[in-house]
């Protein structure tokens, strides 16, 4: 396919970069291009320069701090978060996340950084990313902010990071004490395109003593469902009580309907994927009652 | 000053013969390999990265050509399919693929014979579900996929030992229905 035609450069720092997104007019970062590039064939986007970053080794490590801190750098592959022994060993389940992203093929192409700032609301990593409690640290010519994840996905392919501004890594804090993390999906196929996600993070001990229930694929961006964090904290961590929670999840979702599944089906397996990620995490931090 | 323009000048190794080229940059890589270089074994299926016949290796990593620019291969170590043979004489994984029937109209077959050698460089002796896992990015319209799944597993018992090994490995292959994929 013949793309529209465009400039290419490759700097060799994150500063030469930043100059180059901040200087040209229509300059656009490229990473993995797992999906910029079908952006580019469709012609649905008018990019003059492609600033190619997915060489720059300032972002391309995964590296754990002795406080159990991960960071995690924003041209880091899917497939080398998979296998990176940091990662697996502070956040196991972030680790099995990315080892699921489509295929093999995406997985050692395309990086968490673009999973990211790509902001497709069913996209894998957002919702653990808020599970977790991480922070993205956005670099600009003047310096380096901190956003928490929470408030970085902003809706429909928008996120914090503005113009002459790169995501430049992720810092995921380490698993409280007693803590543990869940992730579930239901997609069309098996690792596929997405119909609802849920992330978890919980920390209980017979007793659930604080819950992060974060929803994907049914609202613009993933967002902290606060009603079923409520209704968990102070109950037993037991199955029934989980399930009992995640009954509050319902008429609050808007959800999308499409080819794939009716809104009402997004809603109640909402509720589903909801109680798998919060029963994960419990079994997970070994919190259980009993 | 870093280049910014719309043609590169890059400089590749495929299959081991090192190659220089200035190419548009807005080239895709499959372009590249079939067009300037001439090698029509990476077909292209799909065009949209979603159907892996135009799967490569690039530095040691499993990429489908379609969904990178040329220029972003500078500098890389490219090997397609024409690389698995050794002088006319086939790779013990496309020998597997003849004698399992591997393959039926053959379009997705280049792309498939590279997921499987990045498999078994990285997994010597992969279960089935392992294989099925490693093909995931691999569509093939023929839907001949347990072929595809047997002919792989003989070529990680024939490469595990020697080549009466896997002719007796292939055998005993256990030909009971499977679940295409």
């Amino acid at each position: 396919m013949l793309l529209e035609s465009v400039a290419y450069a490759r700097p060799e720092t994150v500063d030469q970069a930043l100059e180059m997104l901040s200087s040209t007019d229509g300059a656009a970062p490229l990473a993995g291009g797992q999906s910029l590039i079908n952006v580019l064939k469709h012609r649905v986007a008018s990019i003059e320069l492609l600033v190619d970053i997915s060489r720059l080794e300032e972002l391309r490590t995964v590296q754990d701090r002795p406080d159990g801190t991960l960071e995690i750098g924003a041209c880091v592959t899917y497939d080398e978060l998979e296998h990176s022994e940091p990662a697996r060993a502070a956040h196991a389940v972030l680790a099995d996340v990315a080892g699921h992203i489509e295929d093999q093929q995406i997985r050692n192409r395309g990086t968490v950084g673009g999973n990211c700032c790509l902001s497709d609301p069913t996209n894998n990593l957002p919702p653990i990313l808020v599970a977790l409690g991480a922070t993205m640290n956005i670099q600009s010519a003047g310096g380096v902010r901190e956003v928490p994840a929470e408030e970085f996905f902003e809706g429909y392919f928008t996120t914090a990071v503005g113009e002459g501004e790169l995501l430049r890594s992720i810092t995921v804090p380490p698993l409280p004490a007693g803590g543990g993390a869940g992730y579930s999906t239901v997609a069309v196929g098996a690792d596929s395109k997405a119909l609802v996600r849920a992330a978890a993070m919980v920390r209980a001990d017979g007793q659930i003593e604080d819950a992060r229930v974060v929803l994907a694929c049914v609202a613009p961006a993933p967002f902290r469902h606060t009603g079923m964090e409520g209704a968990l904290r102070g109950s037993e961590a037991t199955a029934a009580a989980v399930r009992e929670a995640s009954l509050v999840i319902g008429e609050d979702l808007s959800p999308p309907g499409d080819v794939h599944a009716s809104a009402d089906y997004r809603r109640e397996m909402a509720r589903v994927v909801a109680r798998r990620s919060v029963w994960q995490a419990i079994e997970q931090g070994g919190g259980r009652r009993g | 000053m870093v280049e910014a323009d719309q043609t590169h000048a890059i400089e590749v190794t495929i299959n081991g013969e090192r190659q220089a080229a200035t190419v548009p940059a807005r080239q895709l890589l499959v372009h590249f390999i079939r067009d300037t270089l001439g090698l029509k074994g990476t077909h292209i299926g799909c065009d949209t990265g979603s159907c892996g016949a135009c799967s490569v290796i690039i530095d040691g990593k499993l990429v489908k050509s379609c969904m990178l620019l040329a220029p972003q291969a500078d500098g890389a170590e490219i090997e397609t399919v024409e690389g698995l043979s050794d002088g006319g004489e086939l790779s013990p994984l496309q020998r597997a693929f003849n004698e399992q029937h591997g393959l039926q109209c053959g379009y997705c077959t280049p792309g498939v014979l590279m997921a499987a050698t990045f498999l078994l460089r990285r997994n010597a002796n992969p279960t089935e579900a392992e294989i099925r896992r490693a093909i995931r990015g691999n569509i093939c319209r023929c839907t001949g996929y347990v072929n595809m799944v047997r002919s792989i597993e003989a070529a990680a018992r024939a490469t595990a030992g020697s080549i009466d090994a896997a002719a007796r490995a292939s055998a005993v292959i256990d030909h009971k229905e499977e679940e295409a994929q």
